[in-house]
C-alpha cells in the first residue's frame, strides 16, 4: 500500500454555465517518505490536484487514499505551505507556529508549544525575528515561518503549493537548500512524504525523488520520472555533473515536446 | 531638538499677554474671580514647560503647544470681551474666572454626573458589542443566512435609534434602563453590520489557510474570523460610540435626574449660564478623553497591520 494513492481523479468546473475539465483521470501513487514534485505549465491542474489533497476541494470523480483511507476534507495528517497568505497577519511569527502546533498537538501546553515553535524558527534561521508580525517580514522570511510551522506540526505529509514561486532568484536558491537540508535530516527520523507543486524544472530535480509531469487541457499526467541522484544532495556539486545536465535536458525536451504536441510543431533542442 | 526649538515659542508670549491683560481695569460691576483663571493658566504653563522638556518628537511638541496656544488665545479674547471691555451680556457670558471657580465648587457634583453618564453608556455599549460581535461572526459565516441578514440589519439599522425612546419608555420602568436600551440599539446595528461585512470580506485564502490547519468551528470564528474582520468591527464600534453620546446627552436633557445632559439643561433652565458653560466644557473633555482611549485600544489591537 502506498502512502498516497490518487485514483482516477477528475475535476470539472462550471463557471458562468460553461464547464471545463481541470483534471481528467489522473492516477499515480506516492510512497511513504518520498519527495514528489508535480510540474507543469500553468493551467495543467497541478494546484487543483493539490487543493484536493489539502481537502479544500472535492473531485467530481475518483478519489485519493491516504494509508488506504479515502480523504474527507482537511486533516491533521497533512501540513500545508501556500505561495501566499499561509500566515495569519495578526499573529507574530512565533504565535503562527505555535497556533499550528496547537491544532495537531492537543496535549502540549502553551509554554511547550512556544518552546517547539522557537526550536523550529531557529531551524529556519529566524530566531531573532520570532516576535515580528508577518507584515514586518520579507516574502522569503514569511515562507520560512510557513515552513517552520508545517514542520513543527510534525505531520506525516507535507503539501507545498509553489512555495517559492514569488521569491526572488537568490532567496529561492537559499530556501530550496534549506528545505532540502531540513527534509533530508540527519537520518535520525523518518522523512516526511512531500508533494511539491512547482513550474521550475531545476527546483524539481534538486528536491525530488520523483517528478510527475502534467499536461494541460485537460490536466493529465504526462510522464512520471524517477530522479536518479543520491542523497544527501548538494546543488553546486550536482549541477557540475554530466549526468545532471543530461537528465535536465531530457526533462526539458519532454516538457517542451508536450507543448509542441499541443501546437503541432517540432521543437528543436 | 535644541533648547531654542524647545522653549522659544509663541505660546509663551501668549501666556505673558494673558497675565498682562489682567492689569487692565475691570468694566464689570460683579466679581470676576480673575484669580481662578490666572491660577489655571499658570498651571497649564508649568505643565507646558515640563512637557516641552520631555517630549521627543518635534511634531508632537508642535501639536501640543498649538493646542495650548489655542486655549490661551481663547482665554485672552474671552477675558477681554467680558471682564475688561464688557462687550457681551454678562448673564450669558460670564468671565473665565467665574467658570473656573464654578468648576471647582461643583467638582463633586460634576464627577457624579460624569459617572452616571459613562455608566449608562458603558453598560449599553459593551452589552451591544458583546452580543453583536459573536452574532455578526456567526451570521457572516453562514453565508446564506448572511445575505438575508445583511438586508434585515440594514433596514433595522437605518431606523434612527432616538425614535425608540418613546417605545422604550413604555416598555421599561426607569430612565436608566431606557437609556441603556436605546444605546444598546444604537451600537448593536452598526457593530453587527460591521462584523458581518468584515467576515464576508475575509479573503478566501485566509480562510483556506485556517481550514488546512484543521481548526474547529470555535477557533475559526474567534481566532481567525474575529481578528481578520477587526478593522470593520471597529468602524461599527466607532459609529456606535458617537451616536450613543448624542443620544444619551439628548435623553438626559429630556427625562433624567442625573448625567451631564441633565446638568446642562437643569442649570440653563434656572438661567445659570456659568454652570451651563461648565457643563459644555465637561462634555467636550469627556468625549475627547473617551475617543482618545478608544483610539488607543484600536491602535493596540490592530498593531499588526502594516
Amino acid at each position: 500500500m502506498s502512502k498516497i494513492d490518487i485514483k482516477h481523479l477528475t475535476v470539472d468546473y462550471t463557471e458562468k454555465k460553461k464547464s471545463f475539465t481541470a483534471l481528467k483521470d489522473v492516477s499515480f501513487s506516492i510512497e511513504a517518505g518520498e519527495f514528489v514534485s508535480i510540474i507543469g505549465s500553468s493551467g495543467c491542474g497541478k494546484s487543483t490536484l493539490l487543493s484536493i489533497l489539502e481537502g479544500i476541494n472535492t473531485p467530481t470523480d475518483g478519489q485519493i487514499l491516504i494509508d488506504g483511507e479515502p480523504i474527507k476534507g482537511t486533516g491533521a495528517d497533512r501540513g500545508v505551505v501556500f505561495q501566499h497568505y499561509s500566515l495569519f497577519p495578526w499573529m507574530t511569527a512565533r504565535k503562527n507556529v505555535a497556533f499550528g502546533i496547537k491544532q495537531v498537538n492537543k496535549e502540549a501546553n502553551r509554554s511547550e508549544r512556544l518552546k517547539i515553535a522557537d526550536e523550529f524558527l531557529d531551524k529556519v534561521g529566524l530566531a531573532q525575528f520570532k516576535n515580528k508580525y508577518p507584515s514586518q517580514l520579507s516574502g522569503g522570511m514569511q515562507q520560512r515561518v510557513a515552513i517552520a510551522r508545517a514542520l513543527a506540526m510534525d505531520t506525516d505529509i507535507l503539501l507545498m503549493d509553489e512555495p517559492f514561486g514569488a521569491i526572488d532568484a537568490k532567496n529561492r536558491t537559499i530556501l530550496q537548500e534549506l528545505l532540502l537540508k531540513l527534509w533530508e535530516g540527519d537520518g535520525s527520523k523518518e522523512r516526511k512524504t512531500v508533494v511539491f507543486v512547482t513550474h521550475d524544472i531545476d527546483e524539481s530535480i534538486l528536491l525530488s525523488d520523483k517528478i510527475v509531469m502534467m499536461t494541460t487541457n485537460p490536466g493529465r499526467v504526462y510522464r512520471e520520472i524517477t530522479v536518479p541522484f543520491d542523497r544527501p544532495r548538494n546543488r553546486s556539486e550536482l549541477v557540475q555533473t554530466t549526468e545532471y545536465n543530461t537528465f535536465r535536458n531530457k526533462l526539458l525536451a519532454m516538457f517542451y515536446s508536450d507543448i509542441a504536441d499541443k501546437i503541432g510543431e517540432e521543437v528543436m533542442l | 531638538m535644541t533648547l531654542k526649538q524647545r522653549y522659544l515659542r509663541i505660546v509663551h508670549a501668549l501666556f505673558i499677554v494673558f497675565l498682562l491683560i489682567q492689569f487692565l481695569p475691570n468694566q464689570l460691576t460683579t466679581e470676576t474671580y480673575a484669580g481662578y483663571a490666572v491660577w489655571f493658566v499658570v498651571g497649564v504653563e508649568i505643565l507646558t514647560l515640563l512637557v516641552s522638556g520631555m517630549i521627543k518628537k518635534s511634531v508632537s511638541l508642535n501639536l501640543f503647544v498649538d493646542i495650548v496656544g489655542f486655549v490661551y488665545g481663547l482665554l485672552i479674547v474671552w477675558t477681554l470681551a467680558t471682564a475688561k471691555f464688557n462687550l457681551l451680556k454678562p448673564a450669558l457670558f460670564p468671565p473665565p474666572g467665574k467658570v473656573f471657580r464654578q468648576f471647582i465648587c461643583d467638582y463633586d457634583k460634576i464627577l457624579v454626573n460624569i459617572q452616571s453618564s459613562i455608566g449608562i453608556i458603558l453598560q449599553g455599549y459593551l452589552l451591544a458589542i458583546a452580543v453583536a460581535v459573536p452574532l455578526g461572526l456567526f451570521l457572516g459565516w453562514s453565508a446564506r443566512l448572511g445575505s438575508a441578514a445583511t438586508y434585515i440589519s440594514k433596514f433595522l439599522g437605518a431606523i434612527p435609534p432616538i425614535v425608540y425612546i418613546p417605545y422604550g419608555i413604555a416598555l421599561l420602568p426607569t430612565f436608566r434602563s431606557v437609556s441603556v436600551f436605546v444605546i444598546f440599539l444604537a451600537t448593536f446595528w452598526p457593530v453587527l453590520a460591521g462584523t458581518m461585512s468584515g467576515v464576508m470580506n475575509i479573503e478566501k485564502k485566509t480562510i483556506d489557510s485556517a481550514k488546512v490547519l484543521n481548526v474547529n468551528r470555535f477557533t475559526m470564528l474567534f481566532s481567525i474570523m474575529l481578528p481578520a474582520s477587526l478593522q470593520q468591527i471597529f468602524i461599527g464600534c466607532n459609529q456606535g460610540l458617537t451616536v450613543s453620546f448624542v443620544l444619551l446627552t439628548s435623553a438626559e436633557m429630556i427625562g433624567a435626574q442625573s448625567g451631564l445632559g441633565y446638568y446642562i439643561k437643569n442649570y440653563s433652565d434656572f438661567g445659570d449660564y456659568t454652570r451651563t458653560i461648565v457643563g459644555l466644557i465637561v462634555v467636550g473633555i469627556v468625549i475627547v478623553a473617551i475617543s482618545f482611549i478608544f483610539n488607543r485600544i484600536q491602535k493596540f489591537l490592530l498593531r499588526w497591520k502594516a
